[in-house]
């Protein structure tokens, strides 16, 4: 019984002292897949998934090329464009992630 | 005559029962040496040591201006999402009332939608984890943009070198990532 109170107040006093934990910052990894695709994968630092978040493939002169949601899995597929192009994951104003064509892995 | 048999104790007991009044006193001292960064880094979250550990400088965006701090003088922490380095900043006296939000990246940003990380907390202690990629050159140059309530833009920026001495001794000692 003191064991478990003990281990209780234990976890409150780490809950009271992690800051950093509970940052949660986007993420977003995108590869080249079979068939001139590309594949994004949404989520949170905290492990969560972003199921539903707005990822867009916006091209060099700002206009939408591709706009998006991320599935149930957290991910988007769609055909690579012809034009020079950057992935945003949008999850609201300034929890946004970046990912350029120069950046995206090719399979 | 009863006879009671006294088995001696082991010599570690016989130790403990002889000094363990002592190496308890010491198990209370040892709070004792984590006292000054606990009370450091108290005065740091509470801003009663300024809004960060190094002022970097001010940085003028348009009409108004903030002072950017580095919450701690070290490079870029690990994180899930990549290498973070954290952020404070005040806003000026007269601008507290007419920013909406202040933005951090590491570039100039494409839009204003893609601004960077947003600035948390109040105006006179803002915090931000700014993510600092491995490839990052080191002549790269750090991004404010501000947003008005009247929607007005205005962006500035600060080198990195004079932001975070300490981020440019980290990219250099990762070396040059392809």
């Amino acid at each position: 019984m003191t064991f478990k109170r003990l281990t209780r107040a234990a976890l409150l006093l780490c809950a009271a002292f992690s800051t950093t934990a509970f940052a949660h910052n986007p993420m977003c990894e995108c590869k080249e897949i079979p068939g001139e695709q590309i594949q994004c994968k949404g989520g949170f630092s905290d492990g969560s998934g972003a199921p539903g978040v707005t990822l867009d493939v916006i091209g060099y002169d700002e206009t939408i090329l591709v706009p998006g949601k991320l599935g149930e899995d957290s991910t988007l597929t769609f055909k690579k464009p012809a034009a020079e192009f950057y992935v945003l994951f949008d999850a609201g104003p300034g929890h946004v992630v970046e990912i350029d064509q120069a950046d995206i892995q090719a399979q | 005559m009863s006879k009671v048999a006294t088995v001696p104790p082991s010599p570690l007991r016989a130790f403990w029962l002889k000094w363990r009044f002592h190496i308890n006193i010491l198990l209370l001292l040892v709070p004792l040496g984590f006292m000054p960064k606990y009370f450091a880094d108290a005065a740091l979250f509470r801003g009663d040591t300024g809004i960060g550990e190094r002022v970097a400088g001010q940085v003028q965006v348009g009409p108004w201006s903030l002072t950017l701090a580095e919450l701690r003088n070290e490079g870029p922490r690990p994180d899930p999402a990549g290498p973070m380095k954290l952020f404070n900043a005040a806003l000026c006296d007269t601008c507290t009332n007419q920013v909406k939000a202040t933005y951090l990246r590491i570039g100039k940003p494409r839009s204003l939608r893609a601004a960077g990380v947003i600035f948390f907390g109040t105006p006179y202690r803002m915090g931000a984890a700014l993510p600092v990629p491995e490839r990052t050159p080191v002549d790269a140059e750090v991004w404010v943009t501000m947003e008005g309530w009247d929607g007005s833009m205005h962006q500035g920026s600060i080198p990195l070198s004079q932001a975070s001495p300490a981020t440019i001794a980290w990219l250099n000692k990762q070396g040059v990532k392809p």
